[in-house]
């Protein structure tokens, strides 16, 4: 991540300093005054949606939720607690319905309440990678944004393009479940080699003493 | 359809929280008091990626690596004038319904350009955003392969999403 930011940074600010070294200040302000005024929608967002969870949460239907959709979120995520499987199944709810402010408190609940990285807790688990993943690739099935857009721009039909939509959203979701399980299996493979490696040499060691 | 989940999904909430006397009205409450918390957590992320989409978009860059890669992304069946909006979608969500705006102002809806760029828009996420903002009350820095994962899987998707356009 904070590699791409500092290329993206330099590069643009680079190019502008160039062509028009005043937009580099307007825009970077720009930026940032976007952001507060997105960050006051969401800290409302987040209350409704925050609150409704805890209604949830508070009359047992989160872990209705969460039961149902156990046997899919413990394939995609072994080994977590319970509390963790709760933020998932609701994270992964609400990106199914379209609601991306909603899943996004419960993603962060859910990352927060995953276990760390066993080798290195300052890296990300492959668990918290599926759910970035999976999040990141899109789950929704009816993009309702677009579809008013094109209504708005006098679309003769709005809903024409779903169908190669939803299978792009499907396929999409797919290959990087894909890719995080292959990932996982590859250097889990690699790493227990390199342990295996160095229990050999230990074990050399210990018998040459 | 949309329209009713949101609506439905409260009242089934409360008619159950009635049904189980539990008070949804203090839940409710506790549980938006953590908005303000996680948003404090949130809002640095949020303001450095919002920043640098807004630099890379206004200097041209975006511009020129759009008309850089547009060619090779012409081949694998994504339009040319779609490049922009496919460089800027991970980015940022307003910054690409901007593009997307622009794209049905010019092109239309209806024809193949317009397609695509409603798939491309309609099926992916803003990858960066999602990325930063999840681990934002962690202590991870390193997100490991995600990010670039995520980015290709959106973009198989996109490239067959735009060819059964082509194809429809």
């Amino acid at each position: 991540m904070s590699t791409i930011w500092i290329i993206f940074m330099l590069v643009s600010i680079t190019v502008l300093i160039f062509t028009n070294p005043w937009a580099a200040t307007v825009a970077m302000i720009k930026g940032a005054n976007d952001s507060v005024a997105l960050a006051l929608n969401l800290v409302a967002l987040y209350g409704i949606w925050l609150g409704l969870f805890e209604v949830l949460e508070k009359t047992g239907i989160a872990d209705k939720l969460a039961k149902l959709l156990r046997p899919l979120v413990r394939k995609l995520f072994p080994g977590e607690s319970e509390e963790a499987e709760k933020f998932v199944s609701m994270n992964i709810s609400a990106n199914l319905l379209g609601l991306g402010n909603a899943a996004t408190p419960m993603g962060i609940g859910a990352v927060e309440s995953m276990k760390p990285n066993e080798k290195n807790p300052s890296k990300a688990s492959t668990n918290m990678i599926m759910l970035t993943v999976i999040s990141a690739t899109s789950l929704q099935i009816f993009p309702s944004t677009v579809i008013g857009m094109r209504a708005a721009a006098g679309s003769a039909n709005p809903a024409d393009f779903l169908f190669p939509c939803i299978v792009a959203t499907v396929l999409s979701t797919v290959f990087g479940i894909i890719g995080v399980k292959v990932w996982a299996t590859i250097s889990d493979k690699l790493s227990g080699k390199l342990v295996f490696g160095k229990k050999k040499k230990l074990e050399l060691r210990e018998s040459v003493k | 359809m949309t329209l009713y989940i949101v609506p439905l999904i409260f009242i089934t909430v409360l008619l159950i929280s009635l049904l189980k006397k539990k008070n949804a009205y203090s839940a409710f409450v506790k549980g938006a008091a953590g908005a303000i918390e996680l948003m404090t957590s949130v809002l640095p992320y949020l303001l450095v990626v919002m920043v640098a989409c807004e630099v890379f978009r206004v200097s041209g860059a975006s511009g020129a690596v759009s008309e850089f890669l547009a060619p090779a992304l012409e081949f694998v069946g994504i339009p040319r004038e779609c490049t922009e909006l496919l460089l800027l979608r991970p980015l940022s969500g307003a910054g690409s319904l901007s593009v997307l705006e622009h794209i049905y102002e010019v092109y239309g809806t209806d024809g193949i350009i317009g397609r695509c760029a409603s798939v491309i828009y309609g099926s992916s996420e803003t990858v960066f955003y999602v990325s930063a903002i999840y681990f934002s009350k962690s202590n991870i820095k390193n997100l490991r392969y995600a990010i670039p994962l995520a980015l290709i899987a959106s973009f198989l998707g996109n490239v067959i999403g735009c060819n059964i356009c082509r194809l429809m």
